[in-house]
């Protein structure tokens, strides 16, 4: 073999090789190409998805205050412990990680000196369809706890503690209804999701409802850029959240506290308005609940109790129960026969104790009767039966338009949930309705308040004002006005409209005196709501309720004082009442003591 | 050796590869320095600048693998053949574990890798053999016997374990006896044997070693353990797209998804390919290239066939590393613990490398030459 021969046979060998070893490196050049250009775009978003976190900062929830200026919803934070489960990931089954779980927690339990808070069913769930993000496993715990915590040092990273905000009402349980209360958003539905988070809290009930576009603030957001600890590396961007706007509310909290504190014992509903504006006051229902309770999350067990309480606490009885307004209703009547002129202030009716229609009875609440009245002593005295035939003579068409014209029969338009619009019956409803005829029995009912009619204690409370002020129907008001973060002064909203009843004044003034006599005069119905200096007026009522035969009764007594300068009007309604007389006097009586005699005239 | 003759031999080196290893050299230094930065306000780590003083070591080493004649070392071929298997032999039994492998020696307070030193004293020893006058490469005997001084370093290094550096030089022989001239019918003999033998190599195989393996094939196994590096190279090098993020703008190892402990060392080719795109990773497969090209015109040019052999031997395990190393940075291979040659941080790869290159440049400048 020559030399040569191999010489050439090594270089065609070697060639090949060098051509082998390009080819392999096409093939890396071919494989980065795909890589780094074909799906380049595609390694991109997997490199964002791993270390770019989209973090929501929620924004910072407007306040409520009364219009004294006094805050009646704030914030605060609260402070959350979570655990990230992964950090906590035991090998194996999922379940040696939830025995794990449950044993830290127990721990934790035992070093914070608080009972656990979530069940192991709670955990089975995150760990089921949360896994990546943290479970809270207490929430709103207290400084003192944290330090506890921190003292024995935290000794895990799996723990995270965060602030979240609490929405907190510092007059507790005043105003519930009015004020309403919050709970936790539902997580947002953008098309990003965000990686961590933080719950914002919405309006639930009430104001904090109706208002909630305005108190909300704007959530911000923030772009973080992460490393593989998920330690932050670099802020990409921030966007700070927004304050909502705080609102100054009519309510004054003096008066509201202390008809709430009246109340307190009783089932049934108040409202105080200001005759001179329709600003309410004071409105309050009992039972009520405390608004404290619902951030950052009501316990399920006491979710239970509140919902399943039958006399239903969370329901609104100045604006959603529905009442008949028993005698307290008389008034309307008399303006009715007065306007309408089918009577006069001296038309008089003897009352024997009953008064027969056919076949029919219908008794005076007095079974002895009142004798020969007129009519100022009728309303003094709520005499039925001078109310049956009064109405029988005047008609049932004067008596709606007179109740409509005192706003009965159609909502208020108060800036809250859930308003019941009550009832005026006619003789078209009842066809609708029973498909029979308007009676005169049924004309009977609706003079004494009874039968179809329904009111609210607001419209009650409303038609009272209007009363105290001598003919104008006021819409009733709970917001002044409200401002934007950071200012100083409230811009404050036109005044709410007010139109003038539309019935003579005359008989508005004539009522007006009646409703004096109810109060101040020793044989009025109403005197035990009399106090001493002050001039009131009012009316009572008592209306059957519930099913025939229960006797289940509503005491209503609706006044306004002074008598000729009206600051309050009010109405109050109490369910298992005696008699307006008798039950509900005496308790407006506190009530119109307690505004005279402790809460300051405060014009807002 | 006097200075005229080492002028001499210096200017018939082949410049175009000189000039591609200095900029190997550079690039590899910059990115060492980029692969450990952790941000403005941390301190690099000094990873670099040790860096700098192996590639200044190693164009040392170069230069004296060019200078020193390569037949005085194809004379010495045997004892720096057994030299390595002792040395192979010595880490074995006090070698120094790191990550549950025994690679490192420490001689003198200095760690060095034997199993680099036995991959260049194998293509010497081969070359000596496989290159020797009168050797019939068409007896069977002769294939046989060439795979056996490669089963011993072989098998030590499997040994250690240290699976990447012994599978590397598998291409490398074969390499070396079919440019020597092995009839083509037994290389294809070798290869089926070798196919064959695969499921005993599985066999043989620790677990984390399988574990690696099925990774590969399944990345999703086990994305937070031995699948992470692969998942977390393969999102810095796409990420990279056309023009990269540019130098020291890579987040994957910024962050530290892509590991500190392997960023600079066998996965620096994902840095590079993240912070300087396609055409980055394009570039430096070009200078490889060139390198490449360089010693097959040594290898082709040699005056005899010990230093044809020796040309050859170093081009094939120069591009079996980088081929395994970039196939693995980009996912087309399993992971295996192997150096980027020139680039990746580290002074045993770095100075094997540039012997093994200074030894081409040897060959080359001594052709047709008395």
């Amino acid at each position: 073999m020559a030399i040569r021969d191999l010489l050439d046979e090594a270089q065609w060998r070697a060639r090949v090789a060098l051509w082998i070893m390009l080819a392999a490196f096409g093939v890396l050049l071919v494989a980065l190409w795909q890589m780094q250009v074909a799906r380049g775009a595609t390694y991109q978003a997997g490199l964002e998805r791993q270390s770019v976190r989209r973090v929501r900062l929620p924004g910072i929830r407007g306040r409520l205050f009364d219009r004294a200026g006094r805050c009646v919803a704030d914030n605060r934070s609260g402070y959350t412990i979570s655990l990230y489960l992964e950090d906590l990931r035991r090998p194996g089954r999922w379940s040696n990680t939830i025995v794990h779980v449950e044993a830290v927690l127990d721990d934790l339990a035992r070093r914070l000196e608080r009972p656990r808070q979530v069940t192991t069913e709670e955990i089975r769930n995150h760990i089921r369809f949360r896994l990546p993000l943290p479970m809270p496993v207490w929430r709103d715990v207290d400084e003192t706890a944290l330090a506890r915590l921190a003292e024995q040092g935290l000794g895990m990273s799996a723990v995270e503690i965060s602030a979240e905000a609490v929405r907190e009402y510092p007059f507790g349980a005043a105003a519930c209804h009015v004020l309403g209360y919050c709970g936790r958003a539902d997580p947002p539905t953008e098309e990003q999701a965000f990686h961590f988070y933080i719950p914002e809290l919405v309006g639930r009930a009430g104001m904090e409802k109706r208002y909630d576009e305005a108190l909300r603030g704007r959530a911000g957001g923030q772009l973080l850029l992460v490393d593989v600890s998920g330690f932050r590396f670099k802020d990409l961007g921030t966007q700070r959240p927004t304050t909502g706007r705080d609102l100054l509310l009519s309510l004054d909290m003096q008066a509201q506290q202390l008809l709430d504190r009246v109340l307190a014992d009783h089932v049934g509903a108040g409202v105080i308005v200001d005759p001179a504006t329709g600003d309410v006051l004071a409105m309050t229902s009992s039972p009520g609940f405390d608004p404290n309770r619902f951030t950052p999350v009501l316990p399920v067990d006491e979710w239970r109790r509140i919902s399943g309480d039958e006399r239903r606490p969370l329901m609104n009885r100045a604006i959603s129960a529905t009442y008949s307004p028993g005698s307290t209703f008389k008034p309307v009547v008399a303006l009715a026969a007065l306007a309408s002129g089918r009577a006069g202030v001296h038309t008089s009716f003897s009352c024997p104790g009953y008064y027969n229609l056919g076949r029919a009875r219908f008794a005076c609440w007095y079974p002895s009767g009142h004798g020969t009245v007129d009519l100022r002593t009728a309303i003094e005295k709520s005499c039925n039966v001078y109310f049956f035939q009064l109405a029988l003579q005047c008609g049932l068409d004067p008596i709606r338009e007179a109740a409509a014209a005192l706003g009965l029969g159609r909502a208020t338009g108060i800036e809250l949930e859930a308003e019941y619009a009550g009832l005026v019956p006619s003789d078209a409803w009842k066809r609708r309705t029973f498909n029979d005829a308007w009676r005169d029995g049924d004309t009977c009912n609706l003079a004494i308040g009874q039968g179809f009619l329904a009111v609210t204690p607001l419209q009650m409370a409303l038609l009272t004002a209007a009363l105290a002020n001598g003919g104008t129907l006021h819409a009733p008001r709970l917001v002044l006005g409200s401002r934007a973060p950071g200012e100083e002064s409230f811009e404050r909203l036109p005044p709410s409209a007010a139109v003038p009843v539309n019935l003579p004044p005359s008989a508005i003034r004539f009522v007006r005196g009646a409703m004096r006599d109810v109060v101040m005069s020793p044989g009025g119905t109403g005197r035990l709501a009399q106090i001493p200096n002050v001039v009131a007026a009012g009316k009572t009522g008592t209306a059957e309720y519930g099913k025939k035969g229960e006797g289940l009764k509503l005491g209503w007594m609706i006044a306004f004082a002074p008598y000729d300068a009206p600051r309050y009007a009010v109405a109050l309604v109490l369910e298992e009442a005696d008699t307006g007389g008798r039950t509900t006097a005496p308790v407006m009586k506190e009530i119109l003591r307690g505004l005279f005699e402790q809460v300051p005239p405060a014009r807002g | 050796m006097d200075w005229t003759h080492a002028r001499w031999l210096l200017k018939r080196m082949d410049w175009s590869m000189v000039i591609a290893v200095v900029l190997l050299l550079g690039i590899g230094v910059a990115f060492v320095y980029s692969a450990s930065y952790r941000g403005d306000d941390l301190p690099v780590p000094s990873f670099y600048r040790r860096q700098m003083v192996w590639a200044l070591l190693g164009v040392a080493v170069f230069i004296l693998f060019v200078l020193v004649d390569y037949r005085r070392l194809r004379a010495a071929a045997g004892w720096l053949y057994g030299m390595s298997l002792v040395l192979l032999v010595l880490v074995l039994l006090v070698g120094k574990k790191v990550y549950g492998a025994y690679r490192w020696l420490s001689v003198f307070g200095v760690q060095v890798q034997p199993s680099e030193f036995a991959k260049l004293a194998l293509i010497v020893m081969l070359a000596r053999f496989l290159g020797r006058p009168g050797r019939d490469l068409r007896h069977p005997l002769t294939t046989l016997r060439a795979l056996v001084l490669l089963a011993l370093p072989f098998a030590l290094i499997v040994k250690e374990p240290d699976l990447g550096t012994a599978v590397v030089m598998v291409p490398m022989t074969v390499l070396m006896l079919f440019v020597a001239g092995t009839p083509l019918r037994h290389l294809a003999l070798l290869g089926l044997v070798g196919v064959l033998l695969l499921p005993v190599g599985w066999l043989g195989m620790d677990e984390y070693q399988k574990e690696r393996v099925r990774v590969f094939m399944n990345p999703g196994r086990d994305p937070l353990g031995a699948g992470w590096n692969k998942i977390q190279s393969e999102i810095a090098v796409g990420s990279g797209k056309l023009w990269g993020k540019g130098y020291l703008e890579g987040k994957q190892n910024v962050l530290g998804f892509l590991p500190r402990t392997v960023a600079p060392t066998d996965f620096v080719y994902s840095v590079i390919a993240e912070e300087k795109g396609f055409v980055g990773s394009a570039v430096l497969l070009l200078l490889y290239a060139v390198v490449l090209a360089a010693g097959i015109r040594a290898s082709v040019e040699a005056r005899d066939r010990a230093g044809r052999l020796m040309a050859m031997g170093v081009t094939g395990l120069l591009f079996s590393q980088v081929f395994v190393n970039i196939a693995m940075t980009i996912g087309l291979l399993p992971i295996t613990g192997l150096p980027l040659p020139l680039i990746s941080y580290g002074g045993s790869s770095m100075l094997t490398t540039l012997a093994g290159l200074g030894l081409t440049q040897g060959v080359y400048a001594r052709r047709y030459s008395l």
